[in-house]
């Protein structure tokens, strides 16, 4: 079909340009790698222009991950992924098959209710007050409790319900199931690619999440990766001039903070391959419905 | 999160579907059903029951801070006592936001900031997701696909680190190469004229790929045949960008469009919290980074909560404005 001459021009112009634009999205990370394992001495010898090191030294990497913080922010991270997701996947599927039953009485109040916290947000102080009043301040609870429901989740799942075969629903009623049997015996495994979808972003977003932990947690011992990290890459860089001795190899503190940047990616990027397609499928399932 | 978020791709793609889908305004069965309404809520106790861990998840956690939102704005909380032992004090701190030097800075910086965003992030994604609809190459094209969503995973400290690694002054890339090519170095991160480009240049480059979702999904949708049909026409590869292509993605274009300026009031302070530093407050402070400040750090709860308050209800202002719009330009709206 693409044979004459424009649409070759046509297809090389757009290959060569989303080609750079792909680079220019990875090059970074290649580059904080290759940094975060260059040593001080290689550092000085090549006039700080280094993108490949000669020379490996993991020295960064050793000092980082002896920390005892690092390992446990790690579990913490994936305490609220896992809970967190846990919980609010339980939560929004019964909210929503709940909501999916239209003869139910006081359905679009309810519905209403949902709809309008994505619209108005209280935003960051009342919110901290609640959390204080309910005494979850410093508790990783409080990381958990706040996401419960996830709104937009709950109506993408409750729509996704309503079109499933009218057949289906009915032939439970039929058959007599009582309402918790249709939900974990014909809703639940019906959604599930939804529900997989939704769960997926969630737990990104808890692993990602770093800010509400610096609003509602005061323990360093309680904090989640992120903010971990991320007190490492701002810490003020009053040791910045001198390099560290660790092993033998010098390592600038640059090395250091580019060593945590990569800690911070490896998790992200292990899975990465394994779900992306899942990740795409669900924006896509909300779109196209759309 | 209790701070608004910009709706990415992804999420105003699921709000979209969620909420122009079916049902949000069911009618309601009424005359169908002949049972008496006490028979029918009888019928469906096991749903109430099921539905009240979701209730007092939003009572509690949604609809109780909003109350108290209303009433922290009027009052003077003090630290130590409660909030409804607080005195009222009217529209005070409404009058000391807008009386208060910083403020005006903070709304301008919070515009400026949003609409650059806006002017620099929203070309870029469709010319991509264009350029990726039109690759005849099936393999590569996934491959760079794959490649390109990946910082959109990353969080905003990751990101943070990435423009450390670009920009510091020791042994940041771009230093590197202006000191290898004679040049002296420079502290960008320092500098208040590039806390701007870097702010939403990094951003586009966590999102350029993940934002062009929302315009391929709405392309999946165009009949191959009209390509098909157009090519045999004689109408090349820009002809048919223009009359197939561009037509098919055009509602979306004004959704996003549109839903991006009812977001103007939230210019992403989860990012600004990480990339500001004093030396660049007066061209990065915001609302969100303001309210952080001065009721965290400060502990200004009552004025904190009223910049929040005032912040909401224009949001909310604007988001249903815009919605309108959307809805009668593209025919496709939040709700």
């Amino acid at each position: 079909m693409y044979k004459s001459r424009s649409e070759r021009t046509y297809q090389i112009v757009i290959h060569v340009l989303v080609i750079l634009i792909v680079i220019s999205a990875v090059f970074p990370l290649l580059y904080v790698l290759g940094m975060s394992l260059t040593g001080q001495v290689e550092m000085m010898k090549r006039n700080y222009f280094v993108i490949i090191p000669h020379e490996p030294t993991f020295a960064a990497y050793e000092r980082i991950l002896v920390s005892p913080l690092i390992w446990k922010s790690f579990g913490i991270s994936v305490f609220r992924s896992a809970i967190g997701t846990g919980l609010m996947l339980l939560l929004t599927v019964v909210g929503a098959y709940v909501l999916s039953v239209r003869t139910l009485p006081g359905r679009n109040i309810m519905l209403f209710l949902v709809v309008a916290t994505i619209l108005f947000n209280a935003g960051l102080i009342p919110t901290y007050l609640v959390v204080k009043q309910l005494g979850l301040i410093n508790s990783v609870w409080s990381l958990v409790l706040l996401y419960l429901v996830d709104s937009f989740g709950l109506l993408v799942i409750k729509i996704f319900i309503e079109n499933l075969p009218d057949g289906l629903i009915e032939a439970g009623k039929i058959d007599g199931a009582s309402e918790m049997q249709m939900l974990v015996r014909i809703v639940v495994p019906l959604a599930a690619p939804a529900l997989a979808a939704i769960g997926l972003f969630s737990m990104v977003f808890h692993w990602n999440s770093w800010f509400d932990a610096m609003v509602y947690l005061n323990d360093a011992n309680l904090f989640p990766m992120q903010l971990i990290l991320k007190n490492m890459l701002t810490a003020a860089s009053s040791d910045a001039m001198q390099a560290l001795v660790i092993n033998g190899s010098a390592i600038t503190p640059e090395s250091m903070k580019m060593a945590t940047v990569i800690v911070g990616t490896l998790p992200i990027l292990m899975v990465y391959p394994f779900l992306q397609k899942y990740f795409v499928k669900g924006v896509y399932m909300g779109a196209v419905k759309g | 999160m209790s701070e608004a978020k910009r709706p990415s791709a992804g999420k105003t793609a699921v709000v979209t579907a969620a909420v122009t889908g079916s049902a949000v305004t069911a009618e309601s069965p009424g005359g169908v059903l002949k049972k008496s309404l006490w028979k029918r809520i009888q019928q469906h106790r096991t749903l109430y029951l099921l539905f009240i861990p979701v209730l007092a998840y939003f009572l509690v956690f949604k609809y109780w801070p909003i109350l108290l939102a209303w009433v922290v704005a009027f009052k003077e909380l003090q630290l130590g006592s409660g909030v409804f032992e607080s005195p009222w004090v009217g529209l005070q701190n409404f009058k000391d936001i807008f009386l208060s030097p910083d403020i005006p800075t903070v709304i301008r910086n919070t515009i400026e900031i949003s609409v650059l965003r806006l002017v620099c992030g929203f070309l870029p994604p469709i010319i991509l997701a264009i350029m990726f609809h039109d690759m005849a190459t099936r393999r590569l094209k996934r491959w760079l696909q794959t490649l390109v969503y990946i910082p959109h995973f990353f969080s905003w400290v990751i990101v943070f680190g990435v423009v450390f690694g670009f920009f510091s002054v020791g042994s940041g890339f771009v230093n590197n190469m202006l000191a290898s090519f004679g040049f002296d170095r420079h502290e960008f991160l320092l500098d208040s004229s590039w806390f701007r480009p870097i702010l939403i240049g990094s951003a586009l480059w966590k999102e350029i790929g993940w934002s062009t979702i929302i315009y391929l999904a709405a392309l999946s949708t165009v009949d191959s045949q009209l390509y098909e049909a157009a090519v045999i026409d004689g109408a090349g590869p820009l002809k048919r960008m223009r009359h197939i292509t561009l037509p098919s993605i055009m509602p979306v274009v004004t959704f996003v469009l549109c839903i991006n300026l009812g977001f103007l009031l939230n210019a992403g302070g989860e990012q600004i919290l990480l990339f500001y530093n004093d030396a660049v407050l007066d061209k990065a402070d915001v609302i969100d980074t303001w309210v952080y400040r001065e009721g965290l750090a400060r502990l200004q709860f009552s004025l904190a909560t009223a910049v929040g308050l005032f912040q909401s209800v224009i949001g909310l202002a604007l988001v249903v404005i815009c919605n309108y719009f959307a809805k009668k330009i593209s025919g496709r709206g939040i709700w």
